[in-house]
Order: C-alpha cells, then structure tokens, then sequence
C-alpha cells in the first residue's frame, strides 16, 4: 500500500516534471538588435497572398534585411486576429476589404489597409455543371447558400443579372463543400482560390459566378495594422511591407519555390496542388491597372469608395467616410527607399 | 483513577428537556461499573460526557481529584464502542499504531502494538486489512487500540452488542483478563443484564429523560463468576426489577395479569 | 507419445476482453465493408483502412501533436484535481463558504468553453497556458463535487474515535478526512480524465500552435477527412487506455473501497 505522503510527493513530481517538458523558448544567439514584429495571418496556413509574401520574405531573409525579427502567427478563424491587432499583441494581420470597412464601424476598431493585395475578391458562387444552370438569374426557385449572414455581393449579384431576389431560397451554410456535391443546396458560397479544387479533385466539374464579371465591386485582402502603430511606427511598417511585396514578387516569379515554402507551415493534411492553385488563382487577382502602375498592393479612393456604396447600398455598411480606412502612404516609403 | 460526577446536568441546544440532571456519582479507580438502562435513557450520553465528546451544560467532572479539561482527558480515558471504527486502509497493527500517535506528551506506550494485539488473541493477524477479519476480530483489534493508549479509564459503550453469543462470551473472558491485568476503572453501557451481572462490580441502573441513578447495586460474587450461582439469579431477577421499577413499570408479568 | 493438455476454462476477465476486443473489430469490419460496397468517397466517410494507413504515413507528426495535446491534458487534469481537492478541504473547514464556492463553481462550470477559450487565448496567447487553464476548470468541478462529499460524509463512530482523540481539524483531515475521499477522487477521475482531452482538445480550436485539436481543424477545414479520423482514432485509443490507468491506479491505491 502507498503511504500517503510518497503519493502527494509523486503528484507533486509530476507537476514539477510535465512543466519543465513544455517546451520553451529557444536560446536566442547574440546578434545586432533587430525590430520584434509580429505578424498574425488571418486564418490557418494556406497560400493565401498576403501570407504567401510574408513566408516567402521570411524564408529568403527579407525580413532580416530590414533589420525585422518577425514571428509570424495563425489565426484560429474567429476573428481574434483583429483583437490581438486592436490590443497591440499583433502588428500586422490581413483581412477582408470588406471587413475590414465593416469592423471599422462596428465595434469600431481602429483598422487601417496599408496595401490592397487582392484587387478583386476571391467570394464567388458554384454550382454543379450537370445542373445545367448558366446565368444567376437560373438560381430563381433553387436553394443558394451564404456562409454567415447573406453577402451583399450576392444580392449585387442577382440584381446585375437581373433575377428577383424574392424567388431565391436563402439557407446558411457553414464551411462544407459538401453539401453542393451531396445536393443539398444547389448554389454554394466559396473562395475561388479554394473550394474549385476540392470540387475537381472530386471529380466534379462546376460552374462559377464571380460578382466582378457582373460589374460588382469587391476587394480582396489586405495587410492591416492599426491606427496607433500606423502614427508611432510607419518606419517599421514600410519595412515589413517593403519585405512581404518583395516576397510577393518572388512568389509570382518562382511559383513552384513559393509553395514549398508554404508547405512548410501548413501540415501533412494539405494537398501541394491545391495550394498551387490558390496561390495561382490569387496572383492572378492581385493585378489590376493600378498595380501594374504603381506595384503590388497599390489602392485608391475609387476603388474603396465602390466598396463601400456597394456595402452601404445593401444595408451592411452604414454611410461612412472611408478616407482613414487605409492609406498609401507606407506603400510609399516602402518603395521610395529601394 | 477515580472518576467523580458532580450534579452532572445535559440538555442539547434547542431541546427543553435535559437528558441528564443532576447526576452525582463517585466510582472509585479500578472498578468494574456497569450502566444499565432503557434504551435512549441517556447511558451513552453520559459515556460520551465523560469521553470528551459532548460538554455539561452544568456541573463536573474530576478524574483523580482534577478538574477534566480536553488536554488532560487524553492520557486518562479511552473510548470504545459498539462499532469496532477501524481505518479500513491500515492494517491491524497500524490502527493500533495510530492511538500512540495521539499520546501527546510524549508518555512512552504501555505497550507495543504487536503485543497489544497478542493479549486479544490476533498475533497471527498483525497484517491484515479490517475487511480480511470477522466482526469479532475487528472489535479485538479495537481492544487492542484501547489497551495500547495505557488509559487509566476504559469507557465503553455496548461494545460486543453487536456480535453473536460465543464471540461475545469470548471476548468478555479476555476482556476481564486484561481487567484483571491492569486494573482500569471501566464504565460499561450495555442492555444485556446477564453479561453485567457476569462482568461488573456495580451496576447502575439509569431511569428515563431526565436520567437519575434509579438503582445502585454492588455486586458481590467472586470471580470468575459462575451463572449457577445461587445468588447469580437472584442479582438477575434483582435487576430486571429495577429496570422495570426505572421505567414505571411493575414486573411485565404482572401487568399482564392487571387487567 | 505425444502429452494430451488439459483445456483450461476461461476466465471471466479473459472472456470480457474478448468479447471487447471483438466487438471492437466487428465495428470496424462493418465500415470498412460499408465504404467500400456503398463506394463512399473519403470526403464523407473515409474506410479504416485508409485512416490507419494515413495514421502510420504521418506517424511522426501525430506522435508530436499528441504529446503536446496529451501533456496539456494531463497537466491540466492535475492543476483542476489539486484546485477541487483544495476548495474541497477550505469547505470542510469553513461550512460558511460552502454555499458562495458552489456557486461560484457552478457558473464557471456552465460557461461554454467555447466562449471562454478564445478569450483566455488573448489574454495568455497560443502557447500551452491557456489550454491547461481551459482544461483544470473543466476537470476541477466533479472533483469539488465529490471530494466534498468523501470528506464529510464519514461516519459519526470515526469521527467520535477521533474526538474522543482530541484530534485538531489537521490530524482529523490527514489521518480520516483525506483517505476517507480517495474513492472518491477517483470516481470523479473517471469522469474528468475524458473532460480533460476534451478540454484541451476544444482549446485548441481557438489558438493553438501544436496539437492533436489544431491538426484536427487544420484537417476538416482542408477536408481532409482522413486525417481528421486518424486524430479521432488516436484521441478514443487514449480515452480507453487513460480509463484503464485510472482503474488499475483505483484498485491499487483505494484497494479497500468496492466500487461496483
């Protein structure tokens, strides 16, 4: 029989053990001081742009360069990325222009654009092609679903195409491709850079509709970074922005390099193809008349505004003026000094 | 050591009719005293007044001339009772060990608990857990944990009650023996008048709420006593008497006739 | 000549883990056989084989994020046992607290941790604290529940035994009070020991770096439903064997206690 006392040592051993197992953090080397930022992807690892510029810059010591020490972090997926940003945990995170416009005015966080990675947006909606559905105005009298609340871009969409609202099923999915295949919704919400390749990888051939083709804006992530660290450090940010560009164009050029770096921090789950496709179908839609004028992430009021009255016009976004959404101004110094 | 009760009164918090009232009593040390009484009368009451576990509402109690307080009480009195109370994760010998972690002052054992466990006949059964042994075993284990505190005052509230007639019998024999042995002052709660008859130099005989000392009855047959004795069944019928009379009652068989 | 043995009769403990080693491949069988006849795609319901085969691929991966997981889950099991021991033994002593730590107790217990672990998450970060802190306040309540109990529910001729002692509250707690519990202690092990995968598991969904929950969410939101099910298949292999540890350190330490 185990006295007593032997057993409240052996718990206390334990602790004591299983603590010091945790892992720690790595002895750091002397260097010359460099710049701590973290960066906080918003969303798990995937050839995302914006994330695909700052694994790259790391990889090939762009950071590094500007004298960054940069840690870059994932965000779980429920928006905790913009409260880590707001309370200052977090220097520089990405997100959804539209979003980004949203948030800003409720709850209200002091979110700034400092670049436009994707041009256009990635939402877009499928159906099957054995459906035999050609324009949105098809979707009348079908199930079309929405992830979260109904997209205005959707709404956009079916007035563009001319089809009556009022005819369309609306039903909330979550993340599920699935359902389209299995038929139990006819139209599915997804990201042009994702969803696509599951679907054919299925075998599964789909008809997309992207808001853009019908005339209605929308915008694609961004790099974000606070009010106060845009006044107190815009030296840092243009580093870190003039790095991740620099890791962007690298991407576009070496393709193939990029996705092994992403694959790198994603796990064994993920398909190479699949993130070349996304990084592929990205690259594509961060290029516009206005990059190839002024480089990547370059953004303008126009493009903004059109965001913006779209959101408004549709009842997400109350009637705001956007001029401090974002700014050009770190894209600046981040060219000026090369 | 000699036991002293003076006006001894005991009423529970928020209970108008006192249990004890106004007991006085004098047992002198070494004597065998039985307590006898209905049930609920108030014996183990004033058992647990003496062990420490419940307070007088009025009056006192002296051991040896001395006021009890809790510290003193410890080397003085032991407590037994009709539940052997075994710490089912020890052992025989390391229940018995427990007690002399109690002696406080550092007064060396009376004895050791292998012997303490020899005298009541489990030498074979130092080792075992109380779930391995008979309900009789485990109240000589309780024996032994009594004799080891080498109190002067064995109190003992109907501890064989619950054991058949032959371990009963048995263990009565040893307990007497070690009485013997020893010479403690023993206060003994039971309801069963042969076995205090057989056992006790004295029996007190409780009535009912508020308890007094109905009967005092010495008795006075030589050891080891034999229940042909003549005068053994006449203490018994004496007894019964007073148990009745205690209660209110004439004998039960005359009521039975006074229609 | 060859020696004839004598057959020996099973034993009761042989055949019980028999017929559960048995059952447990007849399930498996089943749905193996199933995916394959209804050519179910891995999407929707991937065939054992595929899970194990996908499992041994990526061993090493999985062994990492389980010891990161399972040391979570343990450190927490232990911080939550100790904290409802503890408040346990502060209730026992002080009967005037009782009700207020209950009550406490209760809605900490009834906040969904799914609202309360993204919160922890910012205030903490994505390294191992917020995930045991997450899983010691899953596992502490049945503990506080029933170590309560074990230590007061004793019996009134232990409690005179060591009255009549003079016993101060701290020998009555270490010689009767605590023992006393111990059954209980593991009762209420029994029950949190799943909490506590469950727990940290649940943590890691909202914030993590490493883990068998983040490989599980990283797996879904790929749909990867293999991987997703290799992680399932080593977390139920870990309940099962995490239950028979506590039971096997049941019968030796509370050997005195039958539990039926």
């Amino acid at each position: 029989m185990i006295r007593r006392s032997s057993l409240l040592l052996l718990v206390l051993f334990s602790i004591l053990l299983i603590v010091a197992c945790q892992p720690s953090a790595p002895p750091t080397t002397p260097t010359p001081p460099r710049t701590a930022l973290t960066f906080m992807a918003g969303y798990k690892p995937q050839a995302n742009l914006p994330f695909v510029g700052a694994y790259v810059a790391k990889e090939k010591g762009y950071f590094e360069a500007e004298g960054l020490d940069v840690t870059i972090e994932h965000s779980p997926g429920q928006g905790q990325h913009l409260q880590l940003l707001a309370a200052g945990k977090v220097q520089v995170t990405t997100q959804d222009a539209a979003v980004l416009l949203q948030r800003r005015a409720d709850p209200g966080l002091p979110l700034v654009s400092i670049a436009l990675i994707g041009q256009r947006g990635q939402q877009a909606f499928a159906a099957l092609k054995e459906s035999g559905m050609v324009t949105p105005k098809d979707w009348e009298g079908h199930l079309v679903g929405y992830k979260g609340t109904p997209p205005p871009d959707l709404f956009a969409l079916l007035h563009a195409a001319g089809a009556d609202v009022n005819k369309v099923n609306l039903v909330n999915v979550g993340f599920d491709p699935r359902l389209l295949v299995e038929g139990k919704v006819d139209v599915y919400p997804l990201f042009k850079s994702n969803e696509p390749f599951l679907l054919r990888s299925w075998g599964y051939e789909i008809t997309l509709w992207d808001a853009a083709d019908y005339g209605v804006p929308t915008l694609g992530l961004t790099y974000v970074t606070s009010e106060s660290l845009l006044r107190e450090q815009p030296d840092v940010l243009a580093r870190f922005l003039r790095a991740a560009l620099r890791g962007i164009d690298y991407a576009a050029q070496h393709p193939e390099e990029a996705v092994q770096i992403v694959l790198k921090y994603t796990g064994p789950e993920t398909n190479p193809d699949h993130m070349r496709y996304m990084l592929e179908t990205e690259l594509k839609d961060a290029q516009s008349e206005t990059t190839r004028e002024h480089g990547w992430g370059w953004q303008t009021q126009a493009q903004w505004q059109a965001l913006a009255d779209m959101l408004h016009q549709y009842n997400v976004l109350p009637s705001t003026d956007i001029t401090n959404a974002f700014t050009t101004r770190i894209l600046e110094m981040a060219k000026s000094s090369q | 050591m000699d036991v002293h009760l003076k006006d001894l009164t005991f009423l529970y918090p928020n209970h108008d009719q006192p249990v004890l009232q106004g007991l006085t009593l004098d047992i002198p040390s070494g004597q065998f005293v039985a307590i006898i009484g209905q049930s609920g009368c108030g014996k183990s009451t004033l058992l647990r007044l003496l062990a420490g576990l419940l307070h007088p509402t009025q009056g006192q109690i002296t051991f040896n001339g001395a006021v009890s307080n809790g510290r003193s009480r410890i080397h003085t009195v032991a407590w037994m009772a009709q539940s052997p109370a075994l710490l089912p994760w020890l052992t025989a010998y390391q229940n018995v060990a427990l007690a002399l972690r109690f002696a406080r002052n550092g007064t060396p054992p009376l004895m050791s608990p292998e012997e303490a466990l020899s005298r009541v006949g489990l030498g074979d059964y130092i080792h075992e857990y109380p779930q391995h042994l008979s309900g009789g075993m485990q109240q000589r284990v309780a024996l032994a944990r009594l004799l080891v505190q080498g109190a002067s005052i064995w109190l003992m509230d109907e501890p064989f009650s619950a054991l058949d007639e032959l371990t009963r019998e048995n263990l009565s024999n040893t307990l007497l023996d070690l009485w013997q042995w020893l010479k403690p002052t023993i206060l003994w709660v039971t309801h069963h008048i042969y076995e205090v008859v057989r056992l006790a130099d004295r029996i007190l005989v409780l009535s009912p709420r508020p308890a007094q000392i109905a009967a005092d009855i010495g008795v006075e047959l030589p050891r080891p006593r034999d229940e042909n004795h003549p005068r053994f069944a006449t203490y018994v019928t004496q007894l019964r008497k007073s148990l009745f009379h205690a209660n209110g009652q004439e004998s039960a068989s005359n009521d039975w006739f006074n229609t | 000549m060859p020696t004839v043995k004598k057959a020996r009769p099973m034993t009761g403990s042989t055949r019980s883990k028999l017929i559960t080693w048995g059952l447990i491949v007849g399930a498996l069988s089943a749905w193996e056989v199933g995916v394959r006849v209804g050519n179910v795609p891995p999407y929707l319901l991937p065939a054992p084989s595929l899970i194990l085969r996908t499992l041994i691929q990526n061993l090493s991966t999985y062994l990492q994020a389980s010891l990161i997981t399972f040391g979570e889950a343990l450190l927490g099991l232990l911080i939550g046992t100790c904290v409802g021991v503890l408040i346990a033994i502060l209730v026992t002593f002080w009967p005037g607290l009782e009700h207020g730590v209950m009550s406490l107790a209760i809605l900490v217990k009834s906040t969904p941790l799914v609202a309360i672990a993204p919160l922890l998450t910012i205030w903490l970060g994505f390294g191992w604290q917020p995930k045991v802190i997450i899983t010691a306040l899953v596992t502490f309540f049945p503990v506080l529940v029933n170590v309560l109990v074990g230590l007061q529910t004793i019996t009134p001729s232990l409690l005179d035994l060591f009255h009549a002692w003079q016993a101060n509250r701290w020998e009555l707690l270490w010689h009767l009070r605590l023992p006393h519990s111990l059954p209980y202690v593991f009762a209420a092990l029994k029950v949190s020991t799943p909490l506590a995968l469950i727990g940290a598991i649940v943590a890691e969904w909202t914030g993590a770096s490493g883990g068998l929950g983040r490989l599980m969410w990283l797996a879904y939101t790929n749909l990867n439903l293999p991987h997703l099910f290799a992680a399932i298949f080593i977390l139920a292999t870990a309940g099962m064997l995490l239950y028979q540890v506590t039971t096997q350190a049941e019968k030796r330490l509370v050997f005195w206690y039958t539990s039926s």
